[in-house]
């Protein structure tokens, strides 16, 4: 029977990528990591919101901080200071087993949306895998590669520091927002998917999969 | 092990509480809306199936701009930042008719109706906020008088009522009273002052001054009536008037008793410059006789120098702003009339009748610090050379006396010393019909500062007969369509932020003139009803209460504009004290310096001024 589920899998994602963009559900995820080596390095805190545009729901609003570095016994990096965790965040962290298990469950049927989804998806990849759960979005949107394919289309020079959140966002005249933290970072991320995914159709039609090549990922 | 943290809201949160009535819940009531929000991209592609898919809801803006649009395409609200909308409905439950179009794309959030109704509950502060939107009372809070911001503000002596300070029963007499008889009178109730009354109706005033000038000095005799020496119809106040008012009234006319009358004009007392003094941490009324003291010219120039360091400690103080602006209007009258004193010292006294004038804001008595002088003479029919050069050494003399004293020349011209400004009643007549004759811009301009006139000294019965001339002519319907097409072509921000003003409003300023686009417009707008009625009064809130008996300003517009221009008049003193001795402009305002909540009220005044304009171009603007 295994094989009919999988054709009747493809077969709905098949149909989920063909709607209305603004029809489909997005995950926008934002994650801390004690660095930059998925393989060294380990996830601190991992923050989600929902997106069913053109609203982002602060009812699916998730918030955790890992208790990985206990597993691995790791020693907090410079990175903690900078995202405002310290030490006493982690006496109260949670499972991350559980945590990537939600988000597995929300994942299902949804758009992956990060700013520079390579780097998140390796460090989800890596502690998914060793918990053996899978993570299997419909796809994933990058807001990062969509604003520099789109400054590159422009034939603009790219500066240095032009693809940062806070810079692609005001280009979009979003709001500035100064916190630093995962949750706001998801925040950010989401609503400055919402803008480049509006810029980008239009009021023409335009699927999910349309929208995913503009914002696509190399993995 | 705690599964799911809350997660940190700072941003939302910081937002709300820079958000009324937001900022008035608890952190758990916040904290509980937040978690059920929702927050939209809005933008020009879903904005119809936005707003039809989640209304009713209240939302608040959080970026971009936005206009709310009623059924017949007229905006209601240009939307900016921190704004709310969406509430009328979920008030009065009735369905969402207006139509929301995108300025710029930004980000809505969304509260629905079911938190709406759990916060009303749980939250007085966020009930009464809404309610009282909803009623378009935002401003009242203001317009009573109370403080929207920084310090406490102490009751104000003068505010009081007169009724409240009367301490004794009217010491009166029949005006056929034998002067000896009203003198003994006098001196066994130990008072300065004497009502003459004839069957009930008050009919002259006697005081110590008029005894020594008028019949000792004169050797009249003391067996003659009263009525032959005392003043007759003296000016009056009712009990139910202010301490203010009996001060303007009193400085105004130059004297020092004042009779007070109830509702059925009986008298009820006398109210005295002494119990004007006695009033604690009065500094107006010290302020005014101080310069009334003075004997000289640099005497005078030097009290007045006091006057603007006075003038904001008492400005910080004041419950009620239009004193503030009264005040500095008798503070400027008192200035003229001991200019004019010392003239006639030098110069003989006036070689025949006048009156002076005052015009714009000092004669509609909202006046400021930065205000400029507006005045002119008006002089007896058929003067000789002489005659007339005296006025116009008097003219320069009190224009360049009122310089000195701190009070701005007029950089238009508009004074006494300008040959054009000193006219009989014939050639202020002459000026005033054509003005509204062929209405130049400049004429029409014109208009607006020399239609708000009073007489500061001078002859009454002069003045008299050339305001009931100006009157009539001000009446003149051509001329109330032009000025009434002139007050629409100014028109007010729609949003507060430059590149959303949407109109000539210092588009590319991040200023905001509220007094080119707030007072001023309201003053043009109350002008106009006033000329129609052929009122003589100048003063802006008391012209919209005489309106209040006409039929053609609703109850509801004339309320209205009263609160917008307390609203604005207290928003530009605050901001004048703040800037207080720096180069920044005195009439406009950085929105980004305001609360929230003041701007919103600011925009709320701006779509009064602007419905009330509306109204004005429909009721005059057709004829002509």
């Amino acid at each position: 029977m295994a094989w009919t589920q999988a054709v009747q899998r493809w077969w709905q994602r098949r149909h989920l990528l063909n709607q209305q963009w603004t029809d489909a559900r997005y995950v926008v995820v934002d994650i801390e990591t004690s660095g930059l080596d998925a393989n060294q390095d380990v996830m601190l805190a991992i923050a989600w919101i929902e997106v069913h545009p053109p609203c982002l729901d602060y009812q699916s609003a998730r918030y955790f901080v890992l208790d990985s570095t206990a597993d691995k016994n790791h020693d907090l990096k410079q990175s903690p200071v900078v995202h405002g965790l310290v030490q006493r965040d982690f006496n109260e962290s949670s499972d991350s087993k559980l945590v990537l298990h939600e988000l597995a469950q929300v994942l299902e049927d949804a758009v992956l949306v990060c700013h520079h989804t390579h780097l998140d998806w390796q460090f989800l990849q890596v502690a998914a895998r060793h918990h053996e759960i899978k993570l299997s979005p419909l796809g994933w949107f990058d807001t990062l590669q969509f604003e520099l394919r789109r400054l590159r289309n422009q034939q603009h020079h790219i500066p240095r520091g032009s693809l940062t959140l806070a810079a692609a966002r005001g280009r979009y005249r979003l709001p500035d927002y100064h916190a630093h933290h995962a949750f706001n970072d998801a925040v950010a991320c989401a609503e400055l998917m919402l803008a480049q995914g509006y810029q980008y159709a239009g009021s023409a039609k335009a699927s999910v999969k349309n929208l995913l090549q503009v914002g696509r990922v190399r993995l | 092990m705690k599964q799911n943290m809350q997660p940190d809201f700072a941003e939302v949160k910081r937002f709300l509480l820079d958000c009324p009535p937001f900022d008035a819940l608890t952190d758990d009531q916040r904290n509980g809306a937040i978690e059920q929000l929702k927050a939209a991209y809005v933008n020009e592609h879903n904005v119809d199936k936005f707003f039809n898919d989640f209304s009713p809801a209240l939302y608040m803006v959080r970026s971009g701009a936005f206009d709310l649009l009623a059924p017949d395409g007229h905006l209601i609200e240009r939307l900016e930042s921190h704004d709310l909308f969406g509430y009328p409905s979920l008030l009065s439950g009735r369905s969402v008719v207006n139509r929301l179009t995108v300025v710029e794309d930004g980000i809505i959030f969304i509260v629905p109706q079911p938190i709406f109704d759990r916060l009303r509950r749980d939250s007085k502060a966020f009930e009464q906020y809404f309610i009282r939107a909803h009623s378009q009372r935002s401003l009242e809070e203001v317009a009573r008088g109370k403080p929207n911001s920084r310090q406490p503000v102490t009751v104000d002596p003068l505010q009081t009522s007169i009724q409240e300070v009367l301490t004794r029963p009217p010491v009166q007499l029949p005006s056929t009273t034998s002067i000896r008889a009203a003198a003994q009178k006098m001196s066994d109730e130990k008072v300065s002052s004497i009502l003459l009354v004839d069957d009930g109706a008050l009919v002259g005033i006697l005081t110590d001054r008029d005894l020594r000038n008028r019949v000792i000095a004169p050797g009249l005799s003391f067996d003659l009536h009263v009525n032959a020496v005392m003043t007759q119809a003296p000016a009056t106040v009712s009990g139910r008037q202010t301490l203010m008012d009996a001060l303007t009234t009193m400085t105004q006319n130059n004297i020092h008793h004042l009779p007070v009358l109830d509702e059925n004009d009986q008298p009820m007392g006398m109210i005295t410059n002494t119990d004007l003094m006695r009033q604690q941490r009065s500094e107006p009324v010290m302020l005014i006789s101080a310069l009334n003291k003075t004997v000289t010219r640099e005497q005078l120039i030097a009290e007045a120098k006091q006057i603007p360091a006075y003038m904001q400690a008492f400005a910080s103080r004041a419950a009620n702003t239009t004193v503030v602006g009264r005040l500095l209007a008798s503070l400027t009258d008192t200035m003229t009339r001991k200019l004019i004193e010392f003239y006639e010292r030098e110069h003989g006294v006036a070689p025949a009748s006048y009156a002076w004038l005052a015009f714009g804001s000092q004669g509609r008595e909202d006046q400021t610090l930065s205000s400029d002088q507006d005045n002119g003479l008006l002089l007896a029919d058929d003067l000789n050379e002489r005659q007339l050069s005296w006025f116009e050494g008097l003219g320069d003399w009190v224009c360049s006396g009122l310089g000195d004293c701190g009070i701005p020349l007029c950089p238009g011209n508009i004074m006494a010393s300008n040959p054009e400004c000193r006219r009989s009643v014939a050639g202020w007549v002459e000026r005033f019909t054509r003005w509204t004759e062929s209405p130049t811009p400049k004429a029409l301009m014109y208009c607006q500062i020399f239609f708000d006139s009073r007489m500061v000294v001078g002859n009454k019965r002069l003045y008299q007969r050339y305001r009931a001339e100006v009157a009539r002519l001000g009446q003149n319907e051509f001329f109330l369509g032009n000025l009434a097409r002139l007050q629409r072509n100014v028109q007010v921000p729609l949003g507060l932020f430059n590149r959303f003003r949407g109109t000539e409003s210092g588009k590319d300023s991040d200023l905001i003139d509220i007094k080119r686009y707030g007072i001023a417009l309201i003053n043009d707008i109350v002008r106009i009803y006033s000329l129609q009625a052929g009122l003589t009064e100048p003063r802006t809130l008391a012209r919209l209460e005489q309106l209040l008996e006409g039929r053609l300003l609703n109850r509801r517009d004339n309320q209205s504009l009263a609160e917008a221009w307390q609203f604005l008049t207290q928003l530009r003193l605050q901001h004048q004290l703040e800037v207080w001795g720096t180069e920044q402009p005195k009439n406009a305002l950085d929105p980004d310096q305001l609360s929230t909540l003041v701007r919103r009220q600011l925009k709320t005044a701006f779509r009064i001024i602007d419905e009330c304009q509306q109204g004005v171009a429909m009721k005059f603007g057709r004829s002509g």
